[in-house]
């Protein structure tokens, strides 16, 4: 199976949490890593506020904590279990992982850092490089891609996006209007939204309302 | 053999709308019952008052017609409060436990639709039951309700709730409805100026004659009808999925009885108004027109624009009609039989020959609220074309109320007391609530919402798209027309989710022999 589609790289990683607990300040375990780093996840923040909004051509990034499987009730009375329980990190991007892994610890460390703390062997990755290796020591062949974008880079989809709104807003304000004048509208409305140039104006990453 | 209901178990506002059955006026009576026992009794002398789904005729010498209706139904509140067993309670669904108020969300009951801005009756705890009465005239309302309350006065215990919106700033302890009058004969009409209540669904067992299936059961493949299934509208009878829907136990609490929804929204009639006017200015077509290509069917008659797709069109099915009545007024039974099956087609319709949208548009109202077979995009998707519909198939029950404030403003008290009877609310109702009134991915309009009912905002991007006609020979194709900055015509008032039980359970809840072992 492919992880890239295009110029779509679509990131599946399965990351072991360290089995055991939390020790708090007294000495004293207080709760499972699991539960741990759910605490973590929950306190990321969302959409325009998340660290993967500043992670360049993440199309689309997800976190979640992967416990067990559950057994599917039958006559088949065997059930399988996980090893591990584990912190599960997919991420649709544009481009190769390498770079794209880089610029995430470049740019998010500390991040990072906090959300993997309680993963198995985590605690020796302290470069980009080592973050690379072990994201792909951690990475399951797929093909989940994310079934909202196309592969082009963030920047082109999301000036397309601010593009589209924008230019279904001038539609509805032009309705009756004389050719001649649509014309001389729709000339200001280019000069407004500058096709060509990507970064501005256009929807922020991980813009998560209209722009008004 | 065709399926037998026992319809004098049933009561009759799940089978009847009572407006179209002679009963122009209705009252609305919500009450709390403050001790189980004397609850209890109460039911049980209210129940020889009970109206019943027996199949009477809708004109007036028809021999067990009532003079009067009575139906009763109870929120989950209200089960608790007459102290049926926890066993049972806990098999109601989700939906009506929680009930309306706390479905908000879902139902798009957002800024001044929301809780806090409903009728003062819908504010603190729950009401317990709902009580309707409908009657064929003002004074016979009155009486009925009179002894009502005589009845309601020798039980300590149960009271009759205050804190309803009345005409010119009143409060009053219950809730009229009334069919809009003209010259002194009552219309099919709501306070928009639309014809409503056109076309319910046909279940099987419903008492109604079989002349009434076509348009309203489900649509078969070789383009004939069947009724519903008993399930989708009544509790204890398989459904469309050949399931029996989720319902309490014992059995007997909820055979033939089922789920109803009330709400109380409100018209601003003024803003609808305007909004039509000003619009109407830009639209090529008349104000008619523009109205119907909202809604979905000419106001004045209500005909579909299926039948009659611009102005037109329109009129020559007028002079049709008007030929047609004619002759028949002359004593001509050929005329009186094509003016008969012409009106079928006001409810026998799909959207088969229009998939564009370009004579009904494809956010309209009606075709949002009964999709009939258009979201099969491809021919045999599904077993059947209306598949997705028939499992989302709303009985509408309800009466316009007010329109007798002096003010015309939008503040007015009038509106719409919709009512709607199925098997799931979460499944009916709130479905067609949240997905095809409120949002349209599945017809493939993004965001777009109903353009009358829909919980707008008056912002730009607040819109209805009336696809353009389709292009003739030798002629220019024009242009859609977008109506934009969609106020709120419609805002929630109030209401609830109730249980309307069989006579039998009704009776089971009266004498306290519920047991769900």
């Amino acid at each position: 199976m492919a992880n890239k589609s295009g110029k779509a790289y679509a990131l599946t990683t399965l990351c072991p949490i360290n089995d055991g607990r939390v020790v708090n300040d007294k000495g004293i375990e207080c709760e499972s890593y699991d539960k741990a780093v759910r605490r973590l996840l929950q306190d990321i923040p969302l959409n325009e506020d998340s660290f993967f909004a500043r992670v360049d051509n993440t199309y689309f990034a997800r976190l979640f904590i992967l416990n067990d499987v559950f057994f599917q009730q039958g006559n088949d009375f065997q059930q399988d279990h996980l090893k591990s329980k584990y912190l599960c990190f997919n991420s649709n991007f544009h481009g190769e992982l390498e770079p794209y892994l880089t610029q995430m610890w470049n740019d998010c460390e500390a991040e990072v850092r906090n959300v993997w703390q309680y993963c198995v062997g985590f605690n020796r990755v302290n470069t980009a490089l080592e973050f690379i290796t072990y994201i792909k020591a951690c990475q399951l062949k797929t093909t989940l891609f994310f079934n909202g974008s196309n592969d082009e880079s963030l920047t082109k989809q999301l000036k397309a996006l601010y593009v589209k709104q924008m230019f279904s807003e001038f539609v509805l304000t032009q309705q009756g209007k004389s050719a001649s004048e649509t014309k001389t509208n729709f000339k200001y409305f280019l000069q407004r939204v500058q096709l060509n140039n990507l970064e501005s104006p256009s929807w922020k990453p991980a813009q998560s309302e209209l722009t008004p | 053999m065709s399926k037998q209901l026992d319809l004098y178990d049933i009561q009759g506002n799940i089978c009847k709308g009572y407006g179209r059955y002679g009963y122009p006026k209705a009252r609305y009576c919500f009450l709390r019952f403050d001790d189980p026992k004397q609850g209890r009794l109460f039911l049980l002398d209210l129940i020889k008052d009970i109206t019943t789904a027996e199949a009477w005729e809708a004109k007036e010498d028809s021999p067990n017609k009532p003079p009067c209706t009575t139906n009763i139904g109870f929120t989950y509140s209200g089960l608790e409060a007459l102290a049926i067993p926890q066993r049972s309670l806990k098999g109601f669904p989700v939906d009506f436990t929680a009930g309306m108020k706390a479905r908000s969300h879902i139902l798009g009951d957002t800024g001044c639709n929301s809780p806090e801005n409903w009728d003062e009756i819908w504010h603190g705890g729950r009401v317990h039951a709902w009580l309707s009465i409908y009657a064929r005239d003002s004074n016979m309302l009155e009486s009925r309700f009179d002894a009502f309350l005589e009845q309601l006065a020798t039980f300590a215990g149960v009271e009759l709730l205050s804190g309803h919106r009345g005409p010119n700033g009143t409060t009053l302890n219950y809730q009229d409805a009334s069919a809009v009058y003209d010259n002194g004969m009552p219309t099919g009409k709501e306070h928009f100026g639309f014809t409503d209540g056109i076309s319910n669904p046909f279940f099987e067992g419903n008492g109604h004659k079989i002349s009434r299936l076509a348009g309203r059961g489900k649509l078969m493949r070789d383009g004939s009808w069947q009724p519903l299934a008993t399930g989708e509208f009544i509790l204890g009878h398989v459904d469309e999925a050949r399931e029996y829907p989720l319902a309490p136990e014992p059995k007997m609490l909820s055979r033939n009885g089922t789920f109803m929804v009330y709400r109380k929204l409100h018209e601003n009639v003024d803003t609808f108004a305007r909004y039509i006017d000003n619009l109407a200015k830009d639209f090529d077509g008349s104000k008619d027109l523009l109205m119907a290509k909202m809604s979905g069917r000419w106001p004045d008659n209500g005909a579909p624009l299926t039948l009659a797709a611009t102005d037109e069109e329109k009129a020559e099915l007028d002079s049709r009609i008007a030929d047609l009545k004619y002759r028949s007024l002359e004593g001509d039974e050929c005329a009186a039989a094509q003016l008969e099956q012409l009106y079928i087609k006001w409810v026998d319709f799909s959207f088969d020959g229009d998939k564009n949208g370009s004579k009904c548009p494809i956010g309209a109202h009606i075709r949002r609220t009964n999709t009939r077979g258009s979201l099969e995009h491809e021919k045999g998707a599904f077993d059947r074309p209306g598949a997705l519909v028939d499992r989302r198939r709303l009985m509408r029950r309800g009466l316009p109320y007010g329109g007798i404030d002096e003010a015309t403003a939008d503040s007015a008290e009038q509106g719409i007391i919709f009512m709607c009877v199925g098997s799931s609310i979460e499944r009916q109702f709130e479905f067609v609530q949240q997905q095809w009134v409120n949002y349209s991915n599945d017809f493939k309009l993004g965001n777009d919402k109903d353009p009358l009912i829909g919980n707008h905002d008056g912002k730009l991007t607040d819109k209805h798209l009336i696809q353009a006609p389709e292009k003739k020979l030798f002629e220019a194709a024009k242009a859609p027309f977008f109506c934009t900055e969609l106020p709120r015509f419609v805002e929630t008032r109030g209401g609830d989710y109730f249980f309307i039980p069989s006579l039998t359970a009704l009776r089971m809840i009266a004498e306290e022999m519920i047991d769900p072992s």
